[in-house]
């Protein structure tokens, strides 16, 4: 039952974080809204005992990743008088609601039709470094191998857009 | 040993991306030097694309990638056009960047990473594999679109697609999830199975995921409802930039899209009639566009739209007993040998900083450079589908496809498409050759990118002759 109250809590809190988010003016004031979306977050992945990902959430996306942004909006020291002017703001926000608002209707319709099984108790090591590692090395290699490419491509990619201008 | 020769033109692909990275550290290496590499690996790896025996599907190292990787016939076609793609884009970029500015020694080792991509995801047969393929392709294009920043045009065009790309990539994600929630599992494999015992349509979840996904390939091909970027964003990136996105990324999501439709033969049934209506939306909204427009880009970048929608004739008719894609494939190298014809010819015509770019500024063409325009003349008529050229023949294997799987309207909707393109394709052939010549076109000395329209101008009557069995 407790599990429940949490589930929908935390559920909650990620939502309007996430809300909190696109509706805040200034950047720093979404920043800190997400962070509530990420902790919320790592809260519903520790109600699944996926403990290993419960932890990289809070040290890799709530820590490193959040201060980042925090670092850059700091960095570029945004002022009130900064921000562009958007009388249109609620409209846009609006359409964007109907617009999305019957997708998410049919999802939840969608999400209601799955066989609602009871809670399965999963053996101790369920969510732990050890076995998601095991999982990520044998089943998962390939992806696991291709993010790598992928990392590499990020990476090379932030250094042309960010380097020197104009070489040769 | 197979099993390497199969996934061989990957890692030579891969391997060639990250020596020409290395290669850029160097202080020696110049801007020739690069480009001369970067062409010479994309034609190592299509060579070597061609060696990797076609056949039977066969998993590569099937217990090691845990059948996430599948190659075929089907896979070793997308793989050749876009090393194709990739070969005569490098050297139109080669010619383009003696012009124009904002190169970047990365330049082509982003291309070959984008290629890398592509080719991952021709060849993935599991959800996630394919998500990861579409984010590296996607990075490397973003890249290669903003490598000159000091452009305002090219932030525009980037920021656009990176924001409707991410978008995009979001609702790939949430439709693995409810495939996952469907069917307990993302290799497609699985999927066809579960699709197989209870039914497509019974299953919720399936279908919502399925939508989902369909919705992210239809951004990424530029079908009807989500267009609207295609135009901005082709115009903003720089031209050899923009006819690699037309073709080898269009090669690879329709490669990938095929793959996910033929899964089942009831998911293919569940999403026919919708597809139906989105390819002949396609098709007509693109026609609409490309007549308002007055320049040569963003034109071809609405016939790019066009295109799509004859494609997605050639899915709603495929039969996924017995899956070979070959008029997909033919289609497509069809058109992309025609497109970047056109794109490698504009990288020289274009002049400095892109000036030539109207319809009116290629006034006169054939009087001053005629090659060039009979070059241009023959990929013009090629995408109009004009016999006896590739395009037409391409067209030709779609549509009588679609009158052999009943969908007679769909058939008789492609041919009056197909007319209906003309306007635009004639009205530069009309200024070419019609018109008096106002300027002399003058090119820049030692490039490599008029050979190359040469040869593609070639090949687009060499494919009209590659028979296909529908």
């Amino acid at each position: 039952m407790l599990t429940t109250y949490l589930f929908f809590g935390l559920a909650l809190l990620a939502v309007l974080g996430a809300l909190g988010l696109i509706i805040f003016k200034h950047p720093m004031n979404g920043a800190m809204s997400f962070v509530v979306t990420l902790i919320s977050l790592a809260g519903l992945y520790a109600l699944l005992s996926a403990k290993l990902i419960f932890a990289i959430q809070l040290i890799v996306y709530a820590g490193a990743i959040m201060s980042l942004i925090v670092f850059i909006i700091m960095f570029l020291n945004i002022q009130e008088k900064d921000l562009p002017l958007d009388p249109n703001r609620w409209f846009y926000v609006a359409g964007g609601i109907i617009v999305v608002g019957p997708i998410a209707g049919l999802l939840i319709n969608i999400s209601r039709t799955l066989p609602a099984t009871e809670v399965t108790v999963f053996d101790d090591g369920f969510g732990s470094v050890k076995e998601v590692g095991q999982l990520l090395f044998t089943q998962w290699l390939l992806p696991f191998e291709i993010v790598s490419i992928l990392l590499l491509v990020a990476l090379v990619g932030a250094v042309v857009l960010a380097g020197k201008r104009g070489v040769n | 040993m197979h099993d390497f020769m199969a996934i061989l033109p990957l890692v030579a692909t891969g391997a060639g991306a990250i020596l020409v990275m290395l290669a850029a550290a160097f202080e020696s290496f110049k801007k020739e030097g690069i480009s001369i590499l970067g062409i010479g690996l994309f034609a190592f790896a299509f060579f070597v694309q061609l060696t990797v025996e076609s056949g039977a599907p066969i998993t590569p190292y099937g217990s090691v990638f845990n059948g996430m990787l599948v190659t075929s016939t089907f896979t070793k076609g997308a793989g050749l056009i876009i090393l194709a793609c990739g070969f005569f884009s490098a050297i139109a970029s080669q010619t383009y960047f003696t012009q124009n500015e904002g190169f970047v020694l990365e330049y082509y080792c982003m291309m070959l990473f984008a290629a890398c991509g592509m080719l991952l995801m021709t060849m993935a047969a599991e959800l996630i594999t394919v998500f990861i393929a579409l984010e590296i392709m996607s990075l490397a294009i973003y890249t290669l679109i903003a490598s000159d920043r000091r452009s305002v045009l090219r932030s525009e065009a980037v920021l656009k697609y990176l924001m409707l790309g991410a978008f995009a990539g979001a609702f790939f994600v949430m439709g693995s999830v409810f495939i996952y929630a469907g069917a307990k599992s993302t290799k497609f494999a699985d999927i066809g199975q579960v699709v197989a015992e209870t039914g497509f349509l019974t299953n919720p979840a399936l279908v919502g995921g399925s939508l989902l996904i369909l919705v992210a390939f239809l951004f990424k091909a530029a079908a009807f409802p989500f267009h609207a970027w295609v135009v901005d964003v082709y115009d903003g990136a720089p031209v050899p930039v923009t006819g690699f996105m037309a073709t080898a990324v269009k090669t690879a999501v329709f490669a990938v899209f095929a793959n996910f439709l033929v899964i089942n033969g009831q998911l293919q049934e569940g999403w026919v009639n919708y597809l139906f209506y989105i390819s002949v939306l396609t098709m007509f909204v693109g026609n609409l566009i490309a007549i308002g427009q007055n320049s040569l880009k963003r034109m071809l970048a609405a016939s790019g739209i066009v295109h799509t929608g004859y494609l997605i004739i050639a899915l709603v008719a495929v039969n996924s007993e017995g899956f070979t894609g070959s008029t997909i494939i033919f289609y497509l190298a069809a058109y992309a040998a025609s497109t970047l014809g056109i794109f490698a010819a504009l990288s020289y015509l274009g002049g400095e900083g892109e000036k030539r770019n109207s319809f009116e500024d290629f006034n006169g063409l054939a009087k001053v450079r005629p090659y060039s325009a009979a070059c241009i003349a023959i990929f013009l008529l090629s995408m109009a589908g004009i016999p006896p050229t590739a395009g037409f023949m391409g067209k030709f294997y779609i549509i009588a496809g679609a009158f052999q799987g009943g969908y007679i309207s769909l058939g008789v909707l492609g041919i009056f498409s197909s007319i209906l393109s003309m306007w635009y394709y004639l009205r530069l052939i009309i200024a070419m050759y019609f018109r008096e010549p106002e300027e002399d076109f003058e090119v820049a000395e030692m490039t490599l990118a008029p050979l190359g329209t040469f040869v593609l101008a070639l090949s687009v009557f060499a494919i009209s002759f590659i028979p296909v069995v529908i």
